[in-house]
């Protein structure tokens, strides 16, 4: 097992790095404060004719051993915040090289994927929109894709475990994020915030492949897009 | 003030004013709700360990059902367990007692107090009654899901008001105007009624921590009030403030709502962490260590509590420049935190230690707490926070925080001051059993969940079927042994109800002060008559004085010379 799920993107990594930086601290501080409250308990613990030691903690000759953990705790979390900028940085900014351009929407209960139509151009009358249940986003891998998040009912939020990428959806805002999946396949993507009755279904794919397999993917889509006479 | 006349059953156990009964009526009212708090827990529990089985004493429970029970089990544990129990009801018995004072300032408005809580918690039980059901949209009761979930607002007036989230609304306000009557004795009664001799530097520190929480409440709970009816008008009368169809914004409410929903979980901390500096003195027999600085370190964190709120939404689509400065917020308010734990530990060291209950609920509440603590770290940070977001990693850390928060804390608590308020004394090993078994099943319960929550499993999911890494596998095996952890917690619990029960049907036979602590309440009979002293005793030192060397008692009350 695991402890954190496979890593498809580009970004996942400093998430993963990052964690494992965060549980070294936490482990550190974890013994060192289970030592500080466990070791009284055997040390001081009531002895027939032993009073206890008196002493207020007001003075500085005291209370010093609490000022120095609070001053490495201190340290640790801007060590901790230090490593993580850099991570929240390229997750929440968007990349120079922007590959390919899509639009996702959040409705009851399902995510919908807008392509841009023939015209490569999203936003215009020639787009195609996938809105079905369990529908799969084809991108291609290893390329920057943006995403325009829109919601159009409740709040919902756009989760992709393997890439570790996760920002809520809402009515009358766009927010625009990216990812990079450098290992093809089919990935779920999730609702994690509460939507409604059918939240636990609201399940959609995203499926990373070859450029070649992407193409032909977009192909067929326009073919089938194009007005029945 | 020995009172003599005849007081009539209605007058003393319904709506009595003494501070004492109200404490009894909100601390029972607490436990009660948490017993329905505990049910729904174990309800949707079983359905996550055994999804679509017949559950025991309930039947099957559908999608709409397990949303609704979610987000009110989260309501109810809240702001009708850890409120009443943790604020009004230690306020209520504590603060009069120990500084040293017959009432409340204001008893009758104290009397309203429980009587809207009492109210408010007959609207949330009463809205699982109404067409729809209870709401089912999260404790957070984000709209538009909370105001139009399904896009069509009821035009019937009345209707509308009778749906799960107008009532879900209606009673969270009610239940903040009770506290912030709760809260306003409390200052007014601390500030005003302290005895002779009982200055501000000699007051116990639970005092100075209730009143410190009921501060931060009344400055936090002014926007969300003002929220939830600009939600409530959204939702009754039909107009747009959370809807960006007509010019609102859903992200308002997150703000509102957070603004008060952070510095309300150190509202619910603060009461707990003063029955702690009560607690550890008296069983180690050493005064509270840096009491002064713990009283400026809790100042600290009120003033820093106003400036974390955003860590809730760092992936709610803010502006991501903005996280930063709430992410740096969020670091600085662990640090007098932790100063407070730290002192807490370091009372321990040099003491003559007693593992009496309190203390073993209370060293539990530190240890446990510490996880939950540690845990934070990991959310704090807004990177790592974009992937944890909303999964069983926060609902794990929150309950290692919450839980130790409201049950250690009101058993260590309970079991300190169960003889003085009632005149009985408790079973020993029934409360060792207790204790011991509530350590192991929370641990069971939760901390298997943190894998789940690592492995990226989201929350409030009624049945993970459309997710195969989560409904087979290690996953699924871990929900059941929590599961099975969880039911065994809930049911370690009517050991505490025997108990109680034996004690409450022996005679009174508790003494004065069988801890030999120092503070006031202990100088009153036990149980304490209406009235609470029968001269109000005169302080002459501070209120942690054990052990002073050249003395021959290792304790010296607060009102001996």
């Amino acid at each position: 097992m695991n402890i954190l799920p496979k890593n498809v993107s580009t970004y996942g990594q400093e998430i993963d790095s990052l964690f494992w930086l965060i549980t070294t601290f936490a482990l550190i501080a974890f013994v060192i404060s289970l030592f500080v409250l466990i070791y009284p308990l055997f040390k001081y613990r009531q002895r027939a004719g032993v009073k206890a030691e008196y002493f207020t903690g007001e003075k500085k000759t005291h209370f010093k051993w609490v000022a120095i953990a609070l001053i490495a705790l201190a340290l640790s979390d801007f060590i901790i915040m230090y490593a993580e900028h850099d991570a929240w940085v390229t997750i929440e900014g968007l990349p120079a090289q922007q590959d390919f351009h899509v639009g996702v929407t959040g409705r009851q209960w399902n995510w919908i994927f807008t392509y841009p139509g023939p015209d490569g151009k999203l936003g215009t009358a020639d787009d195609v929109v996938v809105d079905e249940q369990n529908s799969e986003l084809h991108v291609p891998v290893n390329k920057n894709i943006i995403f325009d998040l829109r919601a159009r009912d409740v709040v919902h939020s756009f989760f992709i475990v393997n890439t570790r990428l996760k920002q809520d959806a809402l009515p009358g805002r766009v927010v625009t994020r990216w990812f990079n999946i450098t290992v093809e396949g089919k990935y779920d993507i999730s609702c994690s915030q509460i939507c409604g009755v059918l939240h636990a279904k609201m399940r959609n794919y995203v499926v990373a492949e070859s450029q070649e397999k992407f193409d032909a993917y977009i192909k067929a889509l326009y073919d089938n897009n194009k007005p029945k006479i | 003030m020995e009172n003599t006349h005849k007081i009539s059953f209605v007058n003393k156990y319904l709506f009595s004013t003494d501070h004492k009964t109200i404490g009894a009526q909100y601390t029972i009212m607490g436990v009660l709700m948490a017993a329905v708090g505990g049910f729904l827990a174990y309800i949707f529990r079983y359905n996550l360990a055994f999804p679509g089985q017949n559950i025991p004493l309930f039947g099957a429970l559908g999608p709409q059902q397990y949303n609704s029970f979610v987000t009110i089990h989260g309501m109810i544990m809240v702001f009708w367990v850890g409120m009443p129990v943790l604020l009004a009801g230690f306020g209520n018995f504590l603060i009069p007692m120990m500084i040293g004072t017959d009432d409340m300032a204001f008893p009758t408005l104290n009397m309203m107090s429980f009587w809207i809580f009492f109210l408010s918690a007959v609207i949330l039980l009463a809205s699982f009654f109404v067409p729809g059901g209870a709401f089912g949209g999260g404790w957070t009761m984000y709209p538009p899901l909370s105001a139009n979930g399904y896009m069509v607002r009821d035009p019937n007036f009345l209707s509308a008001l009778l749906s799960g989230s107008s009532l879900l609304i209606l009673a969270v306000a009610l239940e903040f105007v009770a506290m912030l009557m709760g809260g306003i004795n409390f200052l007014v009664t601390t500030f005003n009624k302290r005895t002779k001799g009982m200055t501000a530097f000699r007051v116990p520190l639970v005092v100075w921590y209730i009143n410190i929480a009921a501060v931060i409440f009344m400055f936090s709970v002014g926007p969300l009030v003002a929220g939830a009816f600009m939600l409530l008008f959204d939702v009754v009368l039909g107009t747009g403030f959370y809807d960006p169809a007509r010019g609102g914004d859903p992200i308002l409410f997150q703000h509102l709502f957070w603004f008060f929903g952070h510095p309300e979980v150190y509202v619910l901390l603060l009461p707990s962490l003063g029955v702690l500096a009560e607690v550890i003195p008296v069983f180690s027999r050493k005064p509270l260590f840096a009491y002064k600085k713990l009283v400026y370190l809790a100042l600290l964190s009120a003033v820093l509590s106003v400036v974390v709120w955003a860590h809730h939404q760092f992936i709610a689509g803010i502006d991501p420049r903005m996280a930063t400065f709430f992410s740096i917020g969020t670091i600085i308010i662990s640090i007098p935190f932790a100063g407070i734990f730290l002192s807490f530990m370091a009372t321990l060291w040099g003491g003559s230690i007693r593992f009496k209950l309190p203390m073993l609920w209370a060293l539990g509440f530190i240890a446990l707490f510490l996880i939950g603590g540690l845990t934070g770290l990991f959310l704090g940070s807004n990177a790592f926070d974009i992937y944890a977001h909303d999964t069983y990693f926060v609902v794990t850390h929150f309950h290692y925080t919450l839980f130790p928060d409201i049950f250690f804390g009101f058993f260590a608590a309970f079991y300190f001051w169960f003889p003085k308020f009632s005149g009985r004394t408790l079973n020993n090993t029934l409360g060792h059993l207790h204790f011991w078994l509530t350590f192991v099943f929370f641990n069971c319960t939760w901390f298997v969940l943190f894998f789940n929550g690592l492995a990226g499993q989201h929350r409030r999911i009624h049945d993970y079927s459309a997710f195969s890494n989560f409904s087979g596998g290690i996953y699924q095996t871990f929900e059941k042994f929590s599961t099975i952890g969880a039911i065994c917690l809930i049911l370690t619990q009517f050991i505490f109800l025997i108990n109680v029960i034996m004690s409450m049907s022996k005679k009174k036979n508790a003494v004065k002060n069988p801890w030999e602590a120092t503070t006031l309440e202990w100088v009153a009979d036990s149980p304490p008559p209406h009235g609470n002293f029968p001269v109000m005793p005169e302080v002459f030192r501070g209120p942690y004085d054990y052990s002073v060397p050249g003395e021959a008692k290792d304790f010296l009350p607060q009102n001996q010379q």
